[in-house]
């Protein structure tokens, strides 16, 4: 609810800039979003001058002008998205991190042009405006879903019904590891509760009714499970999610004695990886038939330049 | 079946809260409108007429010189104003349906999700307002005027807090990035409990506090740990990890000590240095 400097996440794109002339749409976006400013203001002029009303009013010019600034500015940077979608369509994929490679190029400048409405509908003490922006690049989400207190990518993102995202928590469809930018699509269904501190990876899928418990992270491409609390780093089954069974008051006022139990049981589940472990004949093997693949694999790698 | 899968196999599952959601952040709605716009309105009618009668009382070459400390005047007028009428507007609620801790439906028919929600939007402008000032004391005032029991000894301006059931002792510190939440979601149950820290807790950056908690006088919470819900941390105890464990007993409380233990990474041994406590001559006796 107020939240501070150290965990202001958002405005919610990143600030890869590839190219600097990348800041003329930029610019271009706020110089023509500031017309309605100053159209606005004349009229009102124009209206009320020296009478009463023009005293009565003049707040509520000013929450309008706010509001109409960001609306024209959503508008632009649509109206700007639809013609850079249109030079190169957005997709899914594994890319270089260069200057040479188109996709990349095209994910910096999409992320330019979203900046500015973004930012401003953010600075806002109410969330109305963030949700909206979102709806209009292109990010499946419903209107009272509650993601303003985390940081969540706008695009390849989709949300469900009644999903609440964590203070601080991380939400991405993109990342950059290395000499790759990764995009992939994350999806999240109804009913999935966030918790704080907590970071989604790109392409992970959430199911219904699941809980990602409080700092804990999934790993790329990973799929959480129906009705099920996931925990720790990378995230694992915890137990079962019961909590949307009736009259649990009574039960749930209890709260757990042996504080040391219960660590020696998250010491098992934080940091190792129990589901994917392999015994090392397979590793070996594994290893094997992966070297093959990998010589060819390296033929067809693009050059880097 | 390995250690893991026999504590979270079926036949074992209780439903004790062993793990931390995030708060339950109010949805968005815009019924709110209701409150904020008149909220807004009226502050803001106060603002400009006591621009303007300024404006007509003094003359021009005598607002010059003064004219930065009115505009910052200005922004208190207007702080101050919206602070009153959303009193105004939280008794009214409060008289309505008292606030009270407990276990509630996450639902739109339950009365305390309902109110709960509207305090927390209703709360949310004057503490935003004052969050953004360059002056990071001021919002003391507001969690005061909204129902957190604090001092100016202590300050909450790093950390994520909700605005309601928390009690502070004196001189607290909150790491930066910090989660503390009186309020929680759990699958369809809204839990509200209060949390208590006494005198000269310490809170890491980052960590994450459920409600319920009790922290007691000296204690210290690391950074990037979690405490669980309605954990009981002692007096005079440094805790830490995921969930918080004693770690060692808080010494730094005790004394300021001149002589420091220190081990040596590469032989193994410890040794003692003392060093210089910079503290005058005349106030050595107070410590």
């Amino acid at each position: 609810m107020s939240k501070p400097s150290s965990l202001k996440v958002g405005p919610f794109t990143s600030n890869v800039m590839v190219r600097k002339r990348y800041a003329i749409a930029y610019l271009m976006i706020i110089w023509i979003s500031i017309f309605i400013v100053q159209i606005e203001i004349w009229v009102y002029w124009n209206l009320f001058f020296y009478s009463f009303q023009f005293l009565v009013f003049l707040p509520l010019l000013f929450l309008s002008l706010y509001m109409s600034i960001i609306l024209v500015s959503l508008l632009e940077a649509k109206f700007f998205l639809i013609i850079v979608n249109i030079l190169h369509k957005p997709r899914e994929g594994v890319f270089l991190r260069d200057v040479s490679d188109k996709d990349y190029r095209y994910w910096s400048l999409r992320n330019v042009i979203k900046k500015w409405p973004i930012w401003l509908s953010h600075k806002f003490p109410f969330p109305f405006m963030d949700n909206i922006c979102f709806k209009m690049f292109g990010v499946k989400t419903k209107f009272r879903n509650s993601l303003f207190e985390g940081w969540v990518d706008c695009e390849f993102i989709e949300f469900g019904k009644d999903v609440i995202v964590g203070q601080g928590s991380i939400i991405q469809s993109s990342t950059i590891i290395g000499d790759n930018l990764i995009i992939k699509k994350t999806i999240i269904k109804d009913n999935v509760k966030i918790g704080a501190h907590s970071v989604v990876t790109p392409g992970t899928t959430i199911g219904r009714n699941t809980i990602l418990a409080a700092n804990s992270l999934t790993t790329m491409g990973q799929k959480l499970d129906e009705n099920w609390i996931y925990l720790g780093i990378p995230a694992k089954k915890f137990k079962e999610n019961r909590y949307n069974d009736d009259d649990l008051e009574p039960i749930l006022e209890e709260s757990i004695e042996d504080i040391e139990e219960l660590r020696k049981l998250y010491e098992l589940l934080y940091f190792k990886r129990h589901d994917t472990s392999i015994s090392v004949k397979e590793r070996t093997q594994k290893k094997k038939s992966s070297s093959q693949g990998e010589t060819e694999k390296k033929q067809t790698k693009p050059i880097t330049i | 079946m390995n250690e893991l899968e026999k504590s979270t196999s079926e036949d074992s599952f209780d439903y004790v809260l062993n793990f931390n959601t995030s708060s339950a952040i109010s949805r968005v709605k815009l019924n709110f409108l209701i409150f904020y716009v008149p909220i807004m309105w009226i502050s803001g009618m106060l603002l400009v007429s006591a621009f303007f009668a300024l404006i007509e009382t003094f003359d021009l070459w005598f607002m010059f010189p003064i004219l930065p400390f009115i505009l910052f005047a200005m922004y208190f007028v207007f702080v101050f104003s919206i602070m009153i009428i959303t009193k105004l507007f939280l008794i009214l609620i409060n008289l309505i349906h008292k606030p009270k801790q407990g276990i509630f439906r996450a639902e739109e028919s339950d009365k305390d999700f309902k109110f709960w929600c509207m305090r927390i939007e209703i709360k949310r402008i004057g503490v935003w307002l004052l969050k953004h000032l360059p002056l990071p004391w001021v919002d003391v005032w507001a969690f005061r005027w909204f129902g957190v029991k604090m001092d100016f000894s202590s300050h909450l301006t790093d950390a994520w807090v909700d605005v309601e059931f928390i009690k502070f002792g004196r001189k607290i510190t909150v790491g930066q990035g910090a989660v503390v939440m009186s309020s929680m979601i759990v699958g369809k149950y809204l839990i509200i409990k209060e949390c208590v820290f006494d005198d000269y807790t310490v809170i890491g950056g980052v960590s994450t506090i459920a409600p319920g908690t009790i922290i007691g006088k000296d204690s210290i919470l690391g950074a990037l740990s979690t405490t669980n819900y309605k954990q009981l941390l002692e007096e005079g105890w440094i805790y830490f990890g995921i969930p918080g464990i004693k770690l060692k007993p808080n010494k730094f409380a005790e004394e300021k000590s001149e002589i420091i233990v220190k081990r040596d990474v590469d032989t193994k041994t410890k040794y003692e240095v003392r060093s210089k406590v910079n503290i005058d001559e005349d106030k050595r006796k107070l410590i």
